[in-house]
């Protein structure tokens, strides 16, 4: 029972203190989008052409990331735009319509068309059509336009390391069929990036969007036999986080795709010194609001309109008023209706005096005309009409109806049947119906007594027990309360198990049924001997019906069979108010609550989560995924890309492959290792990687990392210098030679891959 | 009256598109008689089963054995087959033999009948060896590095277990659902999980049953 007792006796319930938070730090997601229309830029190519033949060329680095174009006389790209085209047909205006890189997010119709001119997640192109477009695009905006029937201007381009042959056979049909370029040349962008940061020997470690390469370089020249290639770039990750968010926030009503998580990439991921160790502790409580990062969705806010006070006012005045009113209408209504009924008694009262002067041809005409069978209906009712009206009277006044009723006629119950005539018996059946009636309320009345009796006693008793001995009181309290937390538990587990079949509580309830559904229940009490298996003296055997009711949608807990956590937190409160070693951390709900759990942690950062809000429903928290994410390129198994990571790729090259090679000085190559890629530029890339590398080599090796100037431009930048060195011009594949010497054929040199 | 008037951020918008289209650009420097291949875009799947398939053909087929330098155009074609091979490094010491002498390039039907992942497993199970003679020829020229080649091997190192939901240490295993789990909040919450969720967080790992 709960404690009903008297408030002033009662000491006040401990409040629980409110925290408060510092405000999170919240940034709002970022995507891909339409900048502004690029206009043509025909100044360049009157500067190419100005120079002296062969010494200007277009520079085009064909990233998966970026398709970067420009002039090999500048010192940057003109262009850069995602190799991406949208083309549809607008029926309404009878139009075909195509757009190129970030043209395409400009409208809604053309961005549900998109398409990538790269296989997903490789640096090999596989959709011509939009390599085509991408570099009709391109060269629109370089101002080619002005040239007539052809690209009259030598090419240099990327592709990516071990290009396939197929891919190139088609490049170069583009280039010299559709364009009608003089030459081509064509080139690996990481060794362009590393020729470009002035590399001789070491090994290069490009890191893009589409894969990681690592590439040893002797001497300017690369071995390409001793190159690796790791399936996992800036794409992969992208893909990756963007499961990860969909797997952590399942009901997440905002829109989500893979341009904004590459932007959660760049700006909040960063790769771990120590992955291990800062991982095991990334959750805990203490600095969390340093390294979870809110993510906020567009959303509109719910409008709660706030009324002021005023306002409030008048409709609360206004409820008052007509709820006046109609209390005013039902009073009118009560007093025309009894005065009514009085009218009528009195009619009846002054029939009933007549009929009493009158013959009984009179009585027969007075009784007809007022459709009445005799004088003992006529006299009820009077009767009812008279209890009516007093009945009506004593409400108005507001006595207690009960009360003032006098009570029934029971006369004829004692009278015998044989002494009674028709009419008799059967008043004397009603009679009997309302007596029964009448104990019933009664005893109803009585038992409702007692049991209010009961409880208060019981509550004195409890009083009395804690004043005299409030240890032992408050003992009992907490055994109570085990035995009620203990009993949830089981409740639980109970209901989880029968979610399995084959569990042993299942397979229990099954036996229950299958023992109460046979005609002779035999069953483990069979080994009591008689007959009688006294079921039901203990009180828990008829839980055996619960038991099996439970397949039942559950329903059970919510008849509120018994209120555990009710009880529990009766129990709760009397230990609050009276034990001084319990408090409010000690209580079940605040040992369950957000702040003990490490899913809250992970999922909605340091602070107390509003299902209500708006704003916080459409946030995402970032917080292991910061290092989990980057991490994938040096433990690929994380992500399950069944290769070897990236320092064991590099380990592998440096203390395996490139030892013991006659005329080569192996720490040439360890004096310089060269990132460079997108993928590259997470905080603490290198010094990752220098951690990793140092185990694996001889103490006291001359381990030296640098990172690329700039490690999206370079490869475009390298290329642009190359062009009029002796290096490219006998690298260049001309028109005529292409045609005479094969599809996909290709000269070796420096920069580029080797002609399998 | 079914028509109704564009707005004016309408008209912009149509504007912008219409000055962003390259279709209705008419391209001076594209050859005008340029009509590609229909069936020219292939994913790397295709090409590279392709290349096998030519290669096992041509193993299959009697060749003329010095039909390579008869002529030199020829002996370009063959180059050039070679180049659709993918398993052109499957020893080394053939590579290296075949960057000195260019007749003898085809390989024969054992290798080509061999899988690719094998092949390339092969090459990076022995670094020593192919980077020995691998070196002897780079300084050279490389032999031959393909798509497919220079992929990483799997990891010979101890991979680290992580909790599936969270991220963090896992030290146990849900038997029911396979997924790895950081304590006993975690293995909760896995239990609850509606049907199917599981299986997306195996395929997050790469772990999930593929049915074909």
């Amino acid at each position: 029972m709960a404690p009903m007792a008297i408030d002033t006796l009662m000491p006040p319930l401990p409040v629980r203190e409110q925290r408060s938070y510092p405000p999170a730090k919240i940034f709002n997601v970022k995507e891909t989008r339409f900048e502004k229309h690029v206009a043509p830029q025909p100044d360049g190519r009157a500067k190419a052409l100005a120079r002296p033949d062969g010494d200007a060329a277009i520079v085009i680095d064909n990233g998966s990331s970026a398709v970067r174009a420009g002039w090999s006389l500048e010192s940057k790209p003109r262009v850069s735009l995602p190799p991406i085209m949208a083309k549809y047909r607008d029926r309404k205006l009878g139009k075909t319509y195509s757009f190129a890189g970030a043209d395409c997010y400009a409208d809604t119709t053309a961005r549900g068309h998109i398409r990538n001119a790269f296989e997903a997640g490789t640096g090999i192109v596989s959709n011509w059509d939009v390599e085509e477009h991408v570099l009709d695009w391109t060269f629109l905006k370089l101002g080619m336009n002005n040239a007539e029937g052809s690209i009259d201007m030598p090419i240099v381009m990327t592709e990516a390391v071990a290009n396939l042959p197929y891919s190139r056979k088609s490049m170069n049909e583009i280039i010299f069929e559709c364009y009608g370029a003089p030459s081509l040349a064509i080139g690996i962008d990481s060794l362009f990036s590393y020729r470009y940061n002035k590399g001789q020997t070491g090994l290069v470690v490009s890191s893009s969007y589409s894969s990681t390469h690592v590439i040893p370089v002797l001497n300017s020249k690369p071995m390409l036999a001793q190159a690796i290639r790791l399936n996992w770039g800036g794409w992969h990750a992208a893909e990756y986080l963007l499961k990860l968010i969909r797997l952590k926030y399942p009901s997440f009503s905002g829109k989500l795709n893979a341009s904004q998580t590459e932007n959660m990439l760049r700006d909040h991921c960063y790769i771990s010194k120590a992955y291990d160790d800062e991982l095991r502790s990334y959750l805990d409580w203490t600095g969390l609001e340093e390294r979870d990062i809110v993510i906020q969705y567009p959303f509109t806010e719910e409008v709660i309109i706030q009324k002021t006070e005023e306002e409030l006012a008048r409709v609360m005045e206004r409820k008052k008023e007509s709820g006046r009113r109609l209390q005013e209408q039902a009073a009118k209504m009560r007093l025309e209706k009894l005065m009514r009924k009085e009218e009528e008694l009195e009619y009846y009262r002054k029939l009933q005096e007549k009929i009493a002067d009158a013959n009984k041809k009179d009585t027969k005409r007075l009784l007809d005309g007022d459709d009445l069978k005799d004088e003992a209906q006529l006299e009820r009712r009077i009767k009812e009409l008279d209890k009516s009206i007093k009945k009506a009277r004593t409400k108005d006044v507001g006595g207690d109806p009960e009360e003032a009723q006098e009570l029934p006629d029971f006369s004829l119950l004692e009278v015998p049947d044989d002494q009674l005539d028709e009419a008799g018996l059967k008043q004397k059946r009603q009679q009997r119906l309302m007596k029964s009636n009448h104990d019933a309320r009664a005893r109803a009345k009585a038992e409702k007594e007692a049991e209010k009796a009961r409880a208060a006693e019981e509550e004195r008793l409890d009083r009395e027990r804690r004043d005299n001995d409030l240890e032992g009181w408050l003992e009992e309290k907490r055994i109570a309360r085990e035995n009620t937390l203990q009993r949830m538990k089981e409740r639980d587990r109970l209901k989880a198990d029968l979610g399995n079949r084959k569990s042993l509580a299942s397979q229990m309830r099954m036996k229950s049924i299958a023992n109460l559904a046979s005609d002779n229940p035999r069953g483990k009490r069979r080994r009591g001997g008689d007959g009688d298996d006294n079921f039901g003296a203990n009180d828990d055997d008829w839980g055996v019906y619960r038991q099996i009711a439970v397949g039942e949608g559950g329903s059970d807990d919510e008849d509120a069979e018994e209120d555990l956590e009710g009880n529990l937190k009766a129990l709760e409160e009397d230990l609050l108010r009276y034990d001084a070693s319990f408090t409010h951390e000690h209580t079940w709900e605040a040992q369950n609550d957000w702040d003990k759990s490490l899913l809250h942690a992970f999922m909605r950062g340091p602070r107390p989560f509003d299902a209500g809000s708006q704003a916080e429903t459409h946030q995402i928290h970032l917080n292991v995924e910061r290092i989990r994410v980057p991490e994938v390129v040096f433990q690929p198994s994380i992500a399950g890309i069944d290769q070897a990571g990236l320092i064991e790729i590099a380990g592998d090259i440096l203390t395996q492959r490139l030892v013991g090679l006659p005329g080569i000085n192996h720490d040439d190559f360890l004096r310089d290792i060269f990132l460079t890629g997108g993928n590259t530029l997470f905080d603490g890339f290198d010094d990752r990687l220098r951690q990793g590398l140092t185990p694996l080599l001889p103490a006291g090796a001359p381990l030296n990392l640098r990172k690329a100037g700039d490690a999206l431009l370079d490869p475009w930048r390298g290329a642009a210098q190359w062009v009029g060195s002796s290096g490219w011009k006998a690298a260049t594949v001309t028109k005529a030679e292409w045609q005479e010497k094969g599809q996909d054929y290709l000269k070796e040199h420096d920069l580029g891959n080797s002609y399998s | 009256m079914a028509e109704k008037l564009p707005t004016e951020a309408q008209i912009a918008h149509q504007e912008l598109i219409d000055q962003l289209d390259i279709h209705s650009i008419h391209k001076s420097f594209r050859n005008p008689h340029w009509r590609p291949n229909q069936r020219r875009n292939k994913n790397i799947k295709t090409i590279l089963g392709d290349a096998q398939r030519k290669e096992a053909s041509m193993a299959a087929t009697p060749q003329d054995n010095n039909s390579g330098d008869v002529t030199p155009a020829v002996g370009g074609g063959g180059d050039a087959e070679n180049g659709l091979s993918t398993s052109g490094s499957s020893t080394p010491a053939q590579s290296a033999g075949g960057g000195g002498s260019s007749n003898n390039l085809q390989p024969n039907l054992a290798q080509a009948s061999r899988s690719l992942s094998k092949l390339v497993l092969e090459k990076s199970l022995r670094p020593n060896g192919s980077g020995g003679a691998g070196g002897g020829g780079a300084t050279v020229s490389a032999p031959s590095a393909t798509y497919t080649n220079v992929e990483s091997a799997p990891s010979l190192a101890h991979t680290r277990r992580y909790c599936d939901v969270t991220g963090l240490p896992a030290p146990y295993l849900d038997p029911k659902s396979r997924l790895r789990y950081h304590d006993k909040e975690v293995f909760g919450y896995i239990r609850t999980l509606p049907q199917g969720v599981p299986e997306q967080y195996l395929e997050a790992r790469g772990a999930h049953t593929v049915l074909k």
